[in-house]
């Protein structure tokens, strides 16, 4: 049978339609910082109903780590803070009633840098930070009353002095110990912007009140986050709260916790019908974002090559809304150590307010940032000891059996082996002539500690219902679900049926997250199976945890159960005359422990590679006083299959080994292996991404 | 007024400023072709017109009268590049692909006609104003590069 | 809200005569994006779809293009290949197959985007277009047409029946300077045409309307790199360029030095032969 999203029989949220639906559009904020003094409706054609701040504000705040977001904005904090909802019959009344409302500002001093924002003098864009009491908080949080810091996360190694007050410096001159042995010392400053998700179908949902229970269908990677902050919100046991997920049109991260939907479910239950909320491709770009961030890392090595210490800074740009900046801020922090070994180690990571569009979850989360900045230094490391940028690796890589930055024991260790794979991919002259080529290799965490929990339904002779909270975004969660448990049972794939979840039937899961949906539901269903088969009955159930978690004030603890791993490499040529990059060859080699689908296992890979391109070459969101400049997709570019005819990859399987996740692992390597390879041709790129105008300027010989 | 569409004269009501993509999807129910982008340059809301590729959100719909109109629905499950598209597994989360089909069927008519196999990087160019974000783009060009040859 | 759709030129300005607020479709893409948009005012609609003389193409003497001839049409055609690479070349590197289905010449000059591929090559080529009113029929150069962004020399009733590029431009180059997805719009372009001993560098896509130098382009001494780089640098520093997504305007202003010295490198060859013949 044809997959259903060949000849489109497939429905997505934004398709979704319900009778009597209403329509719902949002009247958004101008400015980056602005209280509303009022809003006038008089203009507005009959029919339409407004939903202004102050008639949610009871309702309070939330927000996954920080409740720091009201349901509509009374003091706008980013340009596009949603400030009222109007709601009519049909879309176009709806559109032109949200073009006739007049909201008056008074406007209020707004900042928008990350560093900026630590200065002193800079406004407070939240006055208070208030930690959420919600699953998605599951660290311990740490904001900096009276500063623009919703969290801070801090690794110091054994040896190091523990305990010290927190300065969130943004020109921070500290002298860290740690670095008495180092012979060679390189410290250098990067940056990456803000990039934009774009996801190809925008934010739909449906919310409909029914006898006091609201069920709301929409695209959500975090469906029982959902439903708890949902349920808070409106006061509501869980129960009493229903998320129906269907595929999604692609997600990365921009379809996670409450978007649109409490807005939508306000406006339903003042209308008592259902309203349908979607975006234009222009809200997509003030809906959330990939953290901008500054990364500060210092390096310090014996000239003989051995990693002696390493300090790290972030400075994590969470933009108005703390989102799940802080988890992002962490792992961006320990994924900035890299995967080698060290003496020492201090890491001080910051999630910063400032008045810029909310920043959240994005494919990397986090170790994007922090990889681009650490593989670059370990270049700049292995030109200052004249050395192979490859061997300076080897060198230091982890092996099983060393103790990573936290503590934790490394287990299932294979970077070297990705290393050389990649290496080998750009025909890597060991000692010889490298230039143009560059490498790379990272590890990035995967949730923990996380819960997943499936049911296995016996629906009648031979077939199977899988009833698993992981939600379907292109990475063919369903698929491998399903291939999974037909591989359990013994039966034929087709005989297994993997519905799209709906949080009344299906147990809870953490989230679909952080690559962690095949092992983790698959590691459930063997828990599942073996209780349908000793249950005698039609139902099995699984349910797994993995353990672990990160001392937030000292970074020691199990960061991750088990590590995303991956290296890349990249051949380029460059225009010396208009900077324009070339790409030979981009290669990404991952860890996989165990594919289930291979087609599917390869189109994650070079689905994170080319949204690696983009981030590397073009993708920038840049701001005009806090207003995205150029919010379509023809001022904002996205790889087009033009830019990706160098691509290749390869997928490490070991025979007995777990699953591993690999939706995001190939992405946070191929920016520095990229940037590597430039710099081998006499730049000294820092600041992503590199356009022609960029590599120019960071010519080390300018012409 | 009428229109032609999968082979069929279909009567619709429709205001003049209204684009073709909001007729096909609001009113015919057929939901292959997608706005994102509002601007033609994403190709999500591609269809055929005479066998040509146009962007549906920005075509009038009264242009598109006197029109053979494919849209992905109209084209059968044992079409070649509909079974290569399953095969190679071109895909991800679907939302672009109706787009490509499309535009890939007209461009191997031509080379078809043209008596030509197409390399990767002509199929790349017949693509490139397709955008898929998941990045299936490999696949894709793999799907096709086996029908046209 | 009324679709008119006349079935020959005369009468389509005749109705824009009368209905001044009306929009005039042709391929419909721009106009669709603004009432996609919600930028039209206008409900009223003159609809250009079955003006066949529109859709006229002939090489017989210049190139005579209809205004609806599409740009796919125009990078199809053999004869416009052979007679007039520089049209064929340039209308070939719009965007993708799709967009150049729909987009027409006419359109693309009467829109006049600054970021758009073929007015600096029709600038170069010295094409002209013929617009109709109920006034009477007026011959524009191109390079007289485009004023600004979004802005044409055009009357609000008058339309673009024909696009037309005088024979013989062979020696042609068009450069196009991309920074982002090889999707992407131009950041600059440099087309350049050498024709009977003069050489014409047009440079677009960097400022409100295609930029032309006649003077330093008169200077060209061909194979000579003082010469090539001293017009380069002329362009470079006469031009006011903007910034945007694309580049900043200090970016353009480096590379316009440098692709208008790639673009008579380029047709320095052809140049040098047609001296060394006596032409």
């Amino acid at each position: 049978m044809t997959d259903p999203r060949i000849r489109a029989s497939i429905r997505y949220p934004n398709d979704l339609t319900v009778p009597g639906m209403w329509h719902v559009r949002l009247v958004r904020s101008p400015y980056a910082a602005a209280r509303v003094t009022h809003i006038d409706t008089s203009l507005l054609p009959e029919g339409v109903v407004v939903l202004t701040p102050s008639e949610v504000e009871p309702l309070g705040r939330y927000g996954c780590q920080i409740s720091d977001q009201y349901v509509l904005a009374g003091v706008a904090r980013h340009v596009g803070d949603p400030v009222a909802a109007v709601a009519a019959a049909d879309e176009a009344t709806a559109r032109e009633a949200a073009n006739l409302l007049e909201a008056g500002y008074e406007r209020l001093p707004a900042v928008l840098d990350e560093r900026d924002a630590l200065r002193a003098g800079a406004p407070l864009v939240h006055d208070t930070h208030a930690v959420s009491d919600s699953d998605a908080a599951y660290f311990g949080l740490r904001p900096l009353e009276g500063t623009n810091v919703c969290h801070r996360f801090r690794i110091r190694t054994a040896g190091l002095p523990q305990g010290e007050p927190y300065t969130a410096d943004p020109e921070p001159d500290d002298h860290a110990e740690g670095f008495d042995a180092a012979e060679v010392i390189v410290d250098e400053t990067f940056h990456m912007p803000a990039v934009q998700h774009v996801a190809m179908e925008p934010h739909a949902c449906i919310a409909n009140w029914r006898d006091g229970k609201l069920e709301v269908t929409t695209g959500t990677q975090t469906p029982f986050n959902m439903r708890q902050d949902l349920a808070r919100l409106f006061g509501l046991s869980d129960t009493d709260v229903r998320i129906v997920c269907p595929p999604m049109g692609g997600s990365f991260g921009a379809k996670t916790f409450v978007r649109t939907e409490a807005i939508a479910a306000a406006v339903a239950r003042r209308l008592d019908r259902p309203v349908r909320l979607a975006l234009d491709r222009d809200e997509e770009f003030v809906t959330l974002t990939r953290h901008a961030a500054t990364v500060r890392i210092r390096l310090g090595a014996t000239r003989g090559g051995r990693f002696v210490a390493k300090r790290v800074w972030c400075w994590v740009n969470t933009g108005a809304y703390a989102d799940c900046g802080p988890g992002v801020a962490m792992k961006m922090g320990y994924a900035g150590v890299g995967p080698y070994r060290f003496d020492h180690v201090a890491v001080d990571s910051y999630c910063i307010y400032t008045n810029l569009p909310p920043a959240g979850a994005f494919r990397g989360y986090g170790a994007a940032q922090s990889v681009w900045a650490s593989e670059r230094v370990t270049d700049l490391m292995a030109a200052e000891l004249g050395v192979d940028p490859v061997d300076l690796r080897r060198q230091n890589l982890l092996v099983d059996g060393d103790v990573f930055c936290t503590g934790e024991t490394m287990h299932d260790v294979h970077f070297e082996e990705l290393l050389d794979d990649a290496a080998r991919a750009v025909d890597w002259q060991p000692g010889g002539d490298n230039r143009g080529k560059g490498v790379a290799v990272m590890l990035k965490g995967m949730q923990t500690p996380s819960k997943a929990e499936v049911g296995l339904r016996r629906v009648d002779d031979g077939r199977f219902e899988v009833l698993s909270g992981t939600t379907e975004m292109g990475q063919g969660s369903a698929k491998a679900i399903a291939q999974l448990a037909a591989d359990l049972l013994g039966v034929d794939v087709d005989q297994v049926e993997v519905p799209p979840p709906d949080t009344d039937r299906v147990p809870y899961d953490t989230r679909t997250t952080s690559s962690r949906s095949t092992h983790m539901m698959g590691r459930a269903l063997e828990a599942a199976v073996e209780d349908l088969k000793n249950s005698g009955s039609d139902y099995g159930h699984g349910r797994i945890a993995n353990e672990g978690g990160l001392d937030v004030d000292t970074g020691q603890g199990i960061a991750s159960s088990h590590w995303h791993q991956g290296a890349a490499a990249a051949a380029v040529e460059v225009d010396d005359e208009t900077g324009a990059l070339t790409l030979r060859s981009v290669h990404a080699a991952s860890y996989a422990g165990r594919v289930v689908n291979r087609a599917a296992a390869e189109l994650q890979q070079e689905g994170s590679i080319i949204m690696a391109i983009g981030t590397t070459l073009f993708e920038e969101l840049t701001f005009d006083q806090g207003q995205v400049v150029g919010p379509n997709l023809s001022d904002y570019n996205i790889p087009s299959a033009l830019d990706c005819a160098a691509v290749s990859q390869t997928i490490l399987e070991v025979g007995g080994a777990e699953v591993h996740g690999l939706g995001e692992t190939a992405l946070p390597p191929v920016p520095p292996a990229i940037g590597n390879a430039l710099a081998s041709l006499g730049y000294r790129p820092t600041e992503l991404p590199l356009t022609p105008e960029r590599v120019l300027d960071c010519a080390e010989d300018p012409p | 007024m009428l229109l032609q569409v999968n082979g069929a004269p279909i009567q619709v009501e429709v205001e003049p400023g209204v684009m073709l993509l909001e007729v096909l999807r609001d009113q015919l129910g057929l939901l292959g072709a997608r706005g994102t982008c509002g601007v033609g340059l994403c190709g999500a809301c591609t269809v055929l017109l005479d066998g040509e590729p146009i962007s549906s959100c920005i075509l009038l719909a009264p242009l598109a009268q006197g029109h053979a109109i494919t849209t992905v629905e109209g084209v059968p499950d044992d079409d070649p590049v509909v079974r290569a598209f399953d095969r190679h597994h071109a895909f991800q989360c679907g939302y672009c692909i109706p787009g490509m089909v499309l535009t890939a069927k007209s461009f191997l008519a031509e080379c078809a006609q043209a008596k030509r196999c197409p390399s990767r990087e002509q199929i790349a160019e017949s693509l490139g104003g397709n955008l898929c974000r998941c990045g299936c783009y490999v696949k894709i060009i793999d799907a096709v590069q086996e029908v046209g040859s | 809200m009324t679709w008119m759709a006349p079935r020959t030129v005369a009468e389509a300005v005749q109705l824009k005569a009368e209905w001044p607020d009306a929009t005039l479709v042709a391929g419909g893409t721009f106009v669709g994006i603004l009432a996609r948009q919600g930028l039209l005012a206008s409900e009223d609609w003159i609809s250009l779809q079955y003006v066949r003389e529109l859709r006229e193409l002939s090489t017989s003497s210049e190139l005579a293009l209809g205004a609806m001839v599409t740009h796919r049409r125009i990078e199809l055609d053999p004869e416009i290949s052979m007679g007039w690479p520089g049209v064929q070349q340039v209308f070939a590197a719009v965007a993708s197959p799709r967009v150049r289905n729909a987009a027409t010449i006419g359109g693309v000059l009467g829109d006049a985007d600054y970021a758009s591929d073929p007015p600096a090559m029709l600038v170069a080529l010295d094409a002209w277009v013929e617009a109709l009113s109920v006034r009477g029929l007026r011959r524009i150069p191109v390079a007289d047409l485009i004023l600004g962004h979004y802005q044409t020399s055009l009357e609000e009733d008058e339309l673009i029946t024909r696009v037309l590029v005088p024979r013989g431009r062979h020696h042609v180059t068009y450069r196009k300077l991309r920074t982002r997805s090889r999707e992407d719009r131009p950041s600059v372009v440099a087309a350049a045409s050498f024709h009977e001993g003069r050489v014409s560098v047009v440079v677009g896509a960097v400022a409100e309307r295609p930029q032309f130098f006649p003077d330093l382009c008169a200077t060209w001494k061909p194979g000579d790199s003082t010469s090539t780089r001293e017009i380069a640098a002329g362009y470079a520093d006469r031009i006011d360029p903007v910034s945007d997504n694309r580049g900043s305007a200090a970016y353009r202003t480096r590379m316009i030095a440098v692709e208008v010295r790639r673009a008579l490198d380029s047709l320095a060859p052809a140049a040098l032969t047609s001296q060394a013949a006596g032409r």
